[in-house]
């Protein structure tokens, strides 16, 4: 019930710009466990990195690697230098769980990611029990910044946007862009793929739309989805709507296409990857995406793209997140630097002040502004959802 | 003709055929599992993993003989050399495992095996997963789109042709076993590896045999997983192995009938199980059920067939 409460704020919320998920109610945090961590003369400052480098999802986590230690090149805190301890979670919650222990274990004073909602809610107890705060570039779960618990992790941040935004933009789209009157789900079942399906799927009936067939769930590696198919085919939805990521994405869409060419796919930021448009090929053509981000444009993001791309050899818009995971970075290198106290080159840093300074951030990125809500939501974006079409293998802009 | 259910007919010869063709790639890999198990009482954990070598190896046969561009009655020439080539790869990387990861351990307690199969599982997956950038392949789309039949009774060619050849293969396999010197000998050590060797029967030959044939049926289930879904990757043998294995046990292991029979019965209980539970009024059950009824079967079938629909008796071994 709460989480239907929260989706109806999320909804009625998507409409004003500035207040977007400033979502009612007093936000009470949990304890955290916050320390001074000290190190010594001449020893680096570490930054954990927790993300997705191996196995089905490697294309997506990779470059949000790279990014975030683009951000940390040719900068120091205080003297001394940014080490950044990466580890893999595989973009599952088992393997969020256990890439923050390692992660913790190395002293780190912040950590960027984990960059999957389903890593996110599984790692967020052991942060908030260390108290560092970690700032995740890519998850958009509704649940990391809404926990089923009540109390909100103060540890928490991210600079991309609220599922309770992406859902509803997408349902908006569907009916008033694609003139879709009946859709059918079919979602991964990790706290992303369901967050995100929950908040399609109220925007959508809200708006008048009809589910048909009841929602279908796969897990991850996936790759006979034929019965589902041709369970579409019975129901005759106008729209597919597909929450998940590119690496189910791609058989699910072969699937689809071989036994109907004309039903629209709609589907959210983990499909929106080059990975998709390479893989599908032709079937790919005509697929609707949508990012939670404003098109990316302004001399900050020009800076960061032709540094990344130097960096990396890798298109800046070959895949999603890069972007904030450079500003994710960013914001807590600023941080830092603004609340280290040096003494005869001993660093002292108090997470606390270190978690208060970086809620206060007020940046202009290269994934546009940032500045954070009560709940770590990031709140700087006036436009935040852009959707987009494939169109000769290529990620177009579709008319908003 | 008023259907006696809601949805019509076609839909339930979709979903017929869907899990037929689900359930042969079941039975195909499934064999392999079960052939191991006969002779060595072993469970080979990598099986899952020759299916994905043998999908990879069929891959870049078919890409390099021409791929999309492969027409007319090319077509046919391809996928024949595509299916050698994939049971060549999987038949090498099967006859290498049982020589570095189990014959060494052939003597040693039940559970080393067992590890080192899961040992080389996670090898293999992960090394194809580094090899390829951990990037999906898209096999070549050779086959046309269209369908057989009339009416409500219409099957994709490419359902056809999969369900066809693993009938085939699994028929070539039967003739092996019961007809062929070779098979004699498998079953002979299946029943006695000690008394088979005292009747002049080379055991670490036919053992080698026993890998060979599992791992091309295996290399074939790939190559048809590849024509049909399109898509491979490193980490595609892990479910498909899990089911097959599953396939199996339910058969009964060790039973080659069984095998087949499991995995018809699984492919078909994980598709038209769900569907037709959601024809009673009021029931609507998603996706994620069909592992649910798939497995409450196997428990079901187990409690009152411990040893598995055609296990007969299970080989005693000291």
């Amino acid at each position: 019930m709460a989480l239907v409460a929260l989706l109806a704020i999320g909804v009625a919320a998507c409409g004003d710009d500035d207040s977007t998920s400033k979502t009612g109610g007093a936000v009470t945090y949990g304890k955290a466990g916050f320390t001074t961590v000290t190190i010594d003369a001449g020893a680096p400052v570490k930054i954990g990195i927790s993300s997705v480098i191996s196995g089905d999802l490697k294309g997506l986590g990779e470059p949000i690697v790279n990014a975030a230690k683009l951000a940390g090149e040719g900068k120091d805190v205080k003297g001394h230098k940014i080490e950044f301890v990466v580890k893999d979670d595989t973009c599952s919650a088992e393997g969020g769980a256990s890439a923050a222990a390692q992660i913790l274990q190395e002293n780190v004073v912040a950590a960027v990611g984990p960059i999957c909602s389903g890593a996110v809610v599984a790692a967020q107890p052991q942060y908030e029990a260390k108290g560092v705060t970690h700032v995740s570039p890519s998850s958009t779960a509704i649940k990391p910044t809404t926990p089923d618990r009540g109390q909100v992790f103060q540890t928490f941040l991210r600079v991309t946007y609220n599922d309770s935004i992406q859902g509803p933009a997408q349902a908006a789209f569907a009916k008033d862009k694609l003139a879709a009157k009946t859709a059918y789900i079919v979602y991964d079942t990790d706290a992303y793929g369901a967050g995100l399906r929950d908040a399609f799927k109220a925007a959508f009936v809200k708006g008048g739309g009809k589910i048909v067939g009841s929602p279908e769930g796969y897990e991850k590696k996936a790759t006979d989805f034929k019965s589902i198919v041709t369970n579409i085919q019975n129901a005759k939805p106008d729209l597919v709507y597909f929450a998940g990521f590119y690496a189910e994405a791609t058989p699910f869409i072969k699937q689809l296409r071989s036994a109907n060419k004309d039903v629209k796919f709609l589907a959210g930021d983990g499909v929106k990857n080059d990975e998709f448009t390479k893989g599908a090929g032709a079937d790919a053509e005509g697929a609707y995406l949508s990012l939670p981000a404003p098109v990316l444009t302004g001399p900050a993001y020009d800076a960061f793209g032709t540094a990344y791309e130097k960096a990396t050899g890798a298109k800046r818009d070959a895949s999603p997140f890069v972007a904030e995971s450079y500003d994710a970075a960013t914001i807590i290198i600023n941080a830092l630097n603004k609340v280290a106290t040096d003494s005869g080159g001993k660093l002292s840093i108090d997470l606390k002040k270190l978690n208060e300074e970086i809620r206060k951030t007020n940046l202009d990125g290269a994934a546009g502004k940032v500045t954070f809500d009560a709940r770590g939501d990031n709140t700087g974006g006036a436009v935040p959802v852009t959707l987009f079409v494939i169109k000769d293998g290529k990620y177009i802009a579709a008319a908003k | 003709m008023p259907s006696v259910f809601l949805t019509s007919t076609s839909f339930w010869v979709d979903q017929f055929v869907n899990g037929m063709t689900t359930g042969s790639l079941y039975a195909l890999i499934a064999l392999g599992y079960t052939m191991v198990y006969g002779v060595l009482q072993m469970i080979n954990f990598a099986h899952g993993e020759v299916f994905m070598l043998g999908s990879f190896g069929g891959f870049y046969a078919l890409t390099w003989m021409g791929g999309d561009d492969i027409g007319g009655p090319m077509i046919a020439v391809a996928i024949l050399v595509t299916l050698i080539v994939a049971m060549a790869t999987s038949a090498a990387v099967s006859v290498a495992l049982e020589r570095i990861a189990y014959r060494p351990l052939r003597n040693a307690p039940r559970l080393a095996p067992l590890i080192s199969a899961i040992g080389a599982s996670i090898f293999l997956q992960y090394l194809v997963l580094d090899r390829t950038d951990s990037e999906a392949r898209f096999y070549p789309k050779i086959f046309p789109d269209g369908r057989f039949g009339a009416g409500s009774f219409q099957i994709e060619y490419i359902q056809v042709f999969l369900i066809a050849s693993s009938l085939l293969m699994m028929f070539f396999l039967y003739l092996i076993i019961q007809r062929t010197k070779m098979g004699r000998a498998i079953r002979a050590v299946a029943e006695s590896p000690s008394n088979a060797s005292l009747m002049g029967v080379d055991v670490n030959r036919t053992i080698v045999y026993v890998f060979i044939l599992g791992a091309a049926m295996a290399g074939v289930a790939g190559v048809l997983h590849g024509l049909f879904f399109q898509t491979i990757r490193g980490s595609m043998g892990f479910l498909p192995g899990i089911k097959a294995f599953t396939a199996a046990v339910l058969g009964g292991i060790g039973s080659v009938p069984g095998a087949v029979a499991g995995g018809l019965i699984l492919g078909l209980s994980e598709t038209v199980g769900r569907e037709l539970l959601n024809e009673i009024p009021g029931v609507s059950l998603p996706n994620q059920w069909r592992d649910v009824i798939a497995f409450s079967l196997l428990v079901l079938i187990l409690l009152f067939r411990p040893t598995g629909i055609f296990g007969g008796k299970v080989a005693k071994r000291a």
